[in-house]
C-alpha cells in the first residue's frame, strides 16, 4: 500500500537526524554545542530483608544553574519495578518511558508480572545500540517472582547486579555511607535510614546534588513511593510579605482585554436520522 | 557564542490565584545588532493555553508552525482543546525526536486546565520537562530572571498583582542582559479573560 | 508494491455494488458465538459465550475478553485468531498515544483507530477482511462507552448491542430489558439473562465470560467464581 499521507512524528520510529547537518554547520561557524538539562545527581538503591529501597535527591542542573529544586528522579517502570535516573534528564525520562511502555505490552501479551531482568535487558540493549550517546545512568530495582533485584546500568549499556548501588555525581559520597553501614538482612527502617543517609551525603557533599530526599520502597506485592521523605534544605530567605507593587506601577504602552466565550454545552440532542 | 544566544530572548511565566501570566521581551537581534523590536515569541495555542519559545528565531517560528499544525489536527480529530499538560508532553515528544539534532529552542508553556487550575512548565531543547508551582524562566536573560523571580514572586497573587510582579521581574532582568529587552509583552490569562499588555522598556 | 501477483485487493465490488467479501465476513461473525454489551449509567458490561469444541480443552487457557488499556476491554464474535491481530494492534496504538501525550487514549479514539485497521483490510492488496465484529467497552473522561466495530470498518456507539449467533433474539431481549437509568449491577444481570436466552446447555462460570468497567476506570474480567455468584443472583 502506498503511504502518501503527511508524515507525523511517531515516537517509536526512533530519532530524526534531519537538523544534524545544519546544527553542525552552525557549530562550525563558531557556535557552541547545546547545553541540556542534567541531573547531576545522587541516586542509590539497596536490597534489604523484604525487598528493595531506591533513593534520589531532587536537584536538576543546567550548567552551574539549579534549574529545578524539586524534580522527580525515581521513575515508574512497572507496578513492581522503579528506576532512578542520572545523566541527561530527557534521556533518562525517555528511556524509562520506553521501557515501561514495552513492559506493559509484554504484560498484556503474557499475562504475568514483569521481571526486573526483562526491564534490564531492554534498557541495556537500547543504551548499547546508541553507543553511550543516550546518556542515562540508572539504578534499577524491583521485586518479581524470582525475588528482589537491584542493578546499576551505565550509559554504554553495561550493567551490574549488586546488593547496593550508587550512581551520579554524588555516587562516591553515597557509596562511603553504604560501604560503612550496609549489612545483609537490614530491616525496613534500617534500610530507609541508610538510603536517606546516603542521599544526604550526596546532597551535602556533592554540589551537583541537592534539596530533598525521595525514597521508593518496593516489597513483594506492594510499593511505597515516599516523595520528599526528608526536606533537609528549607528556604531560608523568603520575605514574609514578598514585594508589593502598586497597581499601575509598570509603564504600559497598550492594553487589550479579550473576554473568553463561555463554553457551549449541548444539553440534550435528538438522535440523528440514519 | 552559543546558538541559543544568537538572537537574544527573555521568557518568563508565573502562576497566580486561578490565573497565570506569561511574558517575554520583544527584541530580535543578530548578536549585538538589533533588527526588530516587535518580535513575537509567545503564541496562543488555544484560548487558555500559551507557549513561549526562546532561542534561535528561525527555530522558534518553525517549531511554532509545527506545534500549531499538531494542535489543530488534534482539535479536528478529538473535537476538544488540548490540556496544558498533554500539550507539554506533545512538545516534549517532538523535541526529543530530534535528540541528536535539536531545535535551538527552550519552550515555556502556560495554561489553564479544564477546572481552570493554572499549569506552567518549561523544558530544555530536547524535551526534558520541568514542572513548577511558582515560576519558570528561559532565554538569554534566564539567570537574572531566576534571581528576580525568586525574590519578587509570592503565591496566590490576583491577576493585577501578578501582572505588576511579572512585568517588574522581566524589566529588571532584561536590563542586566545585553541581548534582550526593548520592551516587553505580558499575557495574563484568567478563566474569563485574557489581558495583553505591551510594556515600555529601555532602548539601549 | 504492485508487482506481486496478489497485490490487487481481494475485496472487489460486485456489479450490483456490493462487496461480497465483507458480507462473507459478516456471515463468519454471525456464525460465531454470541457476545453482547450493555452500557449502564455508571459503567459498561460485556459478556460472551465460551463454548469449547471438546470437554478435553482446558477452559482456563481460553480468554475471550481482553484488555486494551487498564480502562478499555474488548470482546469479539467470529474468528478468534483474527481478533488477536486486532487486539495486538489496538494495544500498540493505545501505547503510542500514551507515549505521545502521557494521557490515556479516549475510547472513541481507540475505536476509530481499530476501525481504521479493519477498513484498511477491506481495500488493501493481498489481504482479506477480518472475520470478526468487536464490542469495545471503556470508561474515560466522558463516562462509559460501548462501541461495536464491524469487518467493514464501520463503528457505532450503542446503549446495548449483541453480535454473533442469535443476534436478533438477543437484541429483541435487550430492547425489552434496557432502561436508561440502569446501573452496572442490573446490567450484569441483564447480560447474563440475555446470554441464557439463547444458550444451549447449562450456563456456568466456565462457559461464559463477563467483563465490567465502572467509575473506578479499571476494566475487570470476572473470574469463573465471580460469574457463578452473579449466576446464583439471577436464579
Amino acid at each position: 500500500m502506498a503511504k502518501a499521507d503527511v508524515k507525523l512524528p511517531q515516537m517509536q520510529s526512533g530519532f530524526d537526524f534531519g537538523l544534524c547537518r545544519r546544527n553542525d554547520m552552525l557549530v562550525k561557524q563558531g557556535g557552541k554545542p547545546a547545553k541540556f538539562l542534567k541531573t547531576g545527581t545522587t541516586i542509590v538503591g539497596l536490597v534489604y530483608k523484604d525487598g528493595v529501597i531506591l533513593g534520589a535527591d531532587t536537584r536538576a542542573t543546567e550548567g552551574e544553574i539549579v534549574a529545578d529544586k524539586n524534580c522527580e528522579k525515581i521513575h515508574y517502570i512497572a507496578p513492581n519495578i522503579y528506576c532512578c535516573g542520572a545523566g541527561t534528564a530527557a534521556d533518562t525520562e525517555a528511556v524509562t518511558d520506553m521501557v515501561s511502555s514495552q513492559l506493559e505490552l509484554h504484560r498484556y501479551a503474557t499475562g504475568r508480572e514483569s521481571r526486573v531482568v526483562t526491564a534490564l535487558t531492554i534498557l541495556k540493549s537500547h543504551l548499547f545500540s546508541y553507543k553511550g550517546y543516550v546518556s542515562a545512568a540508572l539504578v534499577l530495582g524491583g521485586v518479581d517472582i524470582t525475588g528482589p533485584h537491584l542493578h546499576a546500568v551505565y550509559p554504554h549499556g553495561s550493567t551490574d547486579t549488586l546488593p547496593f548501588a550508587t550512581m551520579g555525581s554524588g555516587s562516591l559520597a553515597a557509596m562511603s555511607i553504604f560501604e560503612s553501614g550496609y549489612k545483609e538482612d537490614l530491616t525496613r527502617e534500617e534500610g530507609m535510614e541508610l538510603v536517606s543517609a546516603a542521599i544526604c551525603a550526596g546532597i551535602f557533599n556533592d554540589l551537583g546534588s541537592g534539596s530533598n530526599v525521595d525514597l521508593c520502597v518496593i516489597t513483594k506485592g506492594g510499593k511505597e513511593y515516599l516523595r520528599n521523605y526528608k526536606k533537609p534544605n528549607p528556604r531560608t530567605y523568603i520575605r514574609e510579605k514578598g514585594y508589593s507593587f502598586a497597581k499601575g506601577h509598570t509603564q504600559v504602552l497598550s492594553t487589550t482585554i479579550v473576554p473568553l466565550k463561555d463554553k457551549v454545552t449541548i444539553i440534550e440532542g435528538e438522535a440523528m436520522e440514519e | 557564542m552559543s546558538i541559543f544566544t544568537y538572537n537574544g530572548s527573555a521568557l518568563v511565566a508565573m502562576v497566580g490565584k486561578e490565573c497565570f501570566a506569561i511574558a517575554s521581551d520583544r527584541r530580535l537581534g543578530v548578536q549585538f545588532q538589533t533588527i526588530a523590536t516587535d518580535f513575537q515569541r509567545i503564541f496562543k495555542v488555544h484560548d487558555k493555553l500559551y507557549i513561549g519559545l526562546s532561542g534561535l528565531a528561525s527555530d522558534v517560528q518553525t517549531l511554532q508552525q509545527r506545534l500549531q499544525f499538531r494542535h489543530k489536527l488534534y482539535q479536528l480529530r478529538e473535537e476538544r482543546d488540548m490540556r496544558p499538560e498533554t500539550f507539554a508532553h506533545l512538545v516534549s515528544a517532538m523535541l526529543y525526536e530530534k535528540r541528536f539534532g535539536p531545535y535551538f529552542c527552550q519552550p515555556v508553556i502556560g495554561g489553564l486546565d479544564r477546572d481552570d487550575k493554572p499549569f506552567i512548565c518549561t523544558m530544555d531543547s530536547i524535551g526534558a520537562i520541568e514542572h513548577s508551582k511558582d515560576f519558570v524562566v528561559s532565554g538569554t536573560a534566564s539567570e537574572s530572571l531566576y534571581g528576580a523571580c525568586e525574590s519578587m514572586f509570592k503565591p496566590e497573587m490576583d491577576p493585577e498583582e501578578l501582572f505588576e510582579t511579572i512585568s517588574q521581574a522581566l524589566l529588571a532582568s532584561v536590563d542586566r542582559d545585553c541581548l534582550s529587552g526593548w520592551g516587553g509583552i505580558v499575557y495574563v490569562v484568567t478563566p474569563d479573560q485574557v489581558i495583553t499588555r505591551t510594556l515600555k522598556g529601555r532602548m539601549d | 508494491m504492485g508487482d506481486s501477483q496478489y497485490s490487487f485487493s481481494l475485496t472487489t465490488f460486485s456489479p450490483s455494488g456490493k462487496l461480497v467479501q465483507i458480507e462473507y465476513a459478516l456471515m463468519a461473525v454471525a456464525a460465531g458465538q454470541t457476545s453482547l454489551g450493555i452500557k449502564a449509567s455508571n459503567g459498561v458490561v460485556i459478556a460472551t459465550e465460551k463454548k469449547l469444541p471438546s470437554i478435553l480443552v482446558d477452559e482456563t487457557s481460553v480468554r475471550k475478553i481482553q484488555l486494551i488499556t487498564p480502562n478499555i476491554g474488548v470482546v469479539y464474535s467470529g474468528m478468534g485468531p483474527d481478533s488477536r491481530v486486532l487486539v495486538r494492534k489496538s494495544r500498540k496504538q493505545a501505547q503510542q498515544y500514551y507515549r505521545l501525550y502521557k494521557e490515556h487514549i479516549p475510547v472513541s479514539q481507540l475505536v476509530r483507530e481499530t476501525a481504521a485497521v479493519m477498513q484498511e483490510f477491506t481495500q488493501s492488496g493481498g489481504v482479506r477482511p477480518f472475520g470478526v465484529s468487536l464490542l469495545i467497552a471503556g470508561f474515560d473522561d466522558d463516562g462509559p462507552h460501548l462501541y461495536q466495530v464491524d469487518p467493514s470498518g464501520s463503528y457505532f456507539s450503542w446503549k446495548a448491542s449483541a453480535i454473533g449467533k442469535n443476534v436478533s433474539n438477543a437484541e429483541t431481549f435487550l430492547e425489552k430489558r434496557y432502561t436508561d437509568d440502569m446501573e452496572l449491577e442490573d446490567a450484569v444481570h441483564t447480560a447474563i439473562l440475555t446470554l441464557k436466552e439463547g444458550f444451549e446447555g447449562q450456563i456456568s462460570g466456565k462457559n461464559i465470560e463477563i467483563g465490567i468497567v465502572g467509575p473506578d476506570r479499571k476494566f475487570k474480567v470476572l473470574t469463573p467464581a465471580e460469574v457463578d455468584d452473579y449466576l446464583a443472583e439471577v436464579e
